[in-house]
């Protein structure tokens, strides 16, 4: 039987398959149908310093092979989270990474320096395309000096692993990758959704602006894994329109050490244990020992 | 809760626009609280989320949901054809909660009578629907309905009373004076602010079924929130806290 087993910033996951952070609540919902621990970790909803409400609705608008999205980072904040939602993934030895935001350089700083050390944190993940208040709401991750600027700032408030969660929309995300390795980070995610826009035609207006998720975004995805993961030596994760066992390959063989379910989940919320069964079985039909035997295998 | 296939049986028209879908489940969805929903995976490409639907009836292995042709997604749906296969998630959300001791007045507005329709039927001789519709025509929506009494506003005038069902519901108000009343409701928003402005002095306990855009409807995205008066906690799931609130809780 092959193995999905990885090792991952030190720690141990079962399988490289994680949800991507805001798409799985947080957690405990998706437990009358499957337990969070059926994956290698589960990624927490992006928290911050204070709880955040959100947006107004819609919230939501499907796309053609996608949707967009403007939740606006509601949460229920770093304490909350580890007062409330945490005890639940000790219960189940569930492994973690701890996706969080800011708006400001001490807002991330202050996220990160308050979560400690546990056996279950995998990493901490930092959603790098927030809009950087005191910089005229510029994203953190559109310059490849503000991400190293910010990502050093971070390694030096944790000693826990850290991962800088990127935004596509940049010029050349290799160059944008590099900054945060050099800049101290532990793996990169790749990559979180794309600025969007719709229209209600019948209305004549724009109901909503927001992120782009879904299979329409697997191409752009794939790309972003396939030269950063060999810009960098650090681990990369894939993220981005995964539907299904096929997609996830992909991924896999263009670079990424572990992959991130999101948008699929609310297609088909049985998607991620569909997934890992995919991948056993992909692995066993093909001879291959060992999942890391294929990530990377497309680079020359 | 459960993510159960099935194969459609019947999906055709009725009076008003008024769509019937009867859906045949591999498994029986389980117990139903009244007002509960599903998402429904519709049988076509270009359709990409589920669908939340009001559940209009479930027995065994048989599912009905009524709906109305409002977008993309239901548009869709009046084209599948008998045969087609659809995935069923559910029965999901928080149902209405009846307190026995009280006189159940529910009130529905156009295609909000889907979303109360297994509530009245649970009712029985309890309940007395406040139907409100446009035409004459659509009042066969609920032309099986039993046990309960009825109540009619049509907007044109054509039958029942010439008006909206709020302004219906205001007439009987004071025969329920002592009696305990507790509103139930479903219908466009409009219908629910009035119902506010209506019941607002007597703070007659009412609890509303809310419809919004959703995504995953079991609690995942936090895509379909609703305004709520809390300001510490300004914005409830609709799919999980709800559909159901008390209507004193939301902020209209």
């Amino acid at each position: 039987m092959g193995s999905l087993a990885v090792e991952l910033f030190g720690k141990r996951l079962k399988n490289p398959v994680m949800n991507a952070s805001g798409t799985l609540g947080y957690g405990v919902e998706i437990e009358p149908l499957w337990g969070v621990e059926t994956m290698g970790a589960y990624v927490t909803k992006g928290l911050s310093i204070k709880p955040h409400h959100g947006n107004p609705t819609p919230r939501v608008w499907e796309e053609r092979y996608g949707m967009i999205n403007s939740i606006g980072l509601q949460n229920v904040g770093i304490e909350r989270f580890f007062s409330h939602y945490f005890p639940f993934f000790e219960e189940k030895k569930c492994p973690i990474i701890v996706n969080f935001f800011g708006f400001s350089e001490e807002e991330y700083v202050s996220c990160a320096a308050g979560i400690r050390p546990h056996d279950l944190i995998v990493a901490l993940e930092m959603n790098l395309s927030c809009p950087n208040i005191k910089k005229g709401g510029i994203s953190f991750g559109k310059e490849a000096s503000a991400v190293h600027a910010i990502v050093r700032s971070v390694r030096e408030a944790t000693r826990i692993p850290l991962i800088a969660k990127l935004t596509p929309e940049v010029k050349n995300i290799a160059e944008i990758a590099r900054a945060a390795y050099e800049g101290g980070a532990d793996g990169l995610t790749l990559i979180n959704t794309m600025p969007a826009a719709v229209v209600d035609i019948g209305r004549r207006k724009v109901p909503l602006k927001g992120g782009l998720s879904g299979p329409i975004l697997k191409p752009v995805a794939v790309r972003a894994v396939h030269e950063c993961s060999k810009e960098v030596p650090i681990p990369v994760i894939g993220a981005g329109g995964i539907m299904d066992t096929q997609d996830a390959l992909a991924f896999f063989m263009a670079g990424a050490r572990a992959i991130q379910i999101g948008t699929a989940t609310f297609v088909d919320p049985f998607t991620m244990p569909k997934i890992i069964a995919g991948l056993e079985s992909w692995l066993d039909d093909n001879g291959c020992a060992d999942i890391s035997a294929i990530v990377g295998i497309t680079h020359e | 809760m459960d993510d159960i296939p099935g194969k459609i049986v019947g999906n055709t028209i009725g009076a008003g626009g008024f769509r019937r879908l009867i859906v045949r489940l591999e498994r029986p969805l389980g117990r139903v609280t009244p007002g509960q929903f599903i998402m429904l995976k519709i049988p076509e490409r270009e359709v990409f989320l589920r669908r939340p639907f009001s559940i209009y009836d479930s027995r065994g292995k048989t599912l009905t949901v009524m709906y109305r042709v409002v977008g993309k997604g239901t548009d869709a749906l009046a084209a599948a054809a008998a045969k087609a296969p659809v995935m069923v998630l559910g029965p999901l959300g928080r149902g209405f909660t009846v307190n026995k001791k009280n006189t159940c007045l529910v009130v529905a507005g156009g295609i909000g009578f889907a979303g109360v329709r297994m509530l009245l039927k649970r009712l029985g001789e309890r309940g007395t629907l406040f139907l409100g519709v446009t035409t004459g025509d659509e009042l066969k929506i609920a032309e099986d309905l039993e046990g309960s009494r009825l109540l009619t506003a049509t907007l044109d005038g054509s039958r029942g009373f010439a008006g909206d069902v709020v302004s219906l519901l205001g007439r009987h108000l004071d025969e329920y004076r002592g009696k305990s009343p507790e509103v139930f409701a479903c219908g466009p928003s409009g219908m629910v602010k009035s119902l506010r402005k209506l019941l607002e002095p007597s703070g007659i306990p009412c609890q509303v079924s809310v419809e919004e855009r959703m995504a995953c409807g079991m609690g995942l995205c936090f895509g379909c929130v609703v305004a709520m008066k809390d300001e510490t906690n300004p914005y409830k799931r609709v799919c999980k806290e709800g559909p159901v609130f008390s209507l004193w809780d939301l902020s209209l």
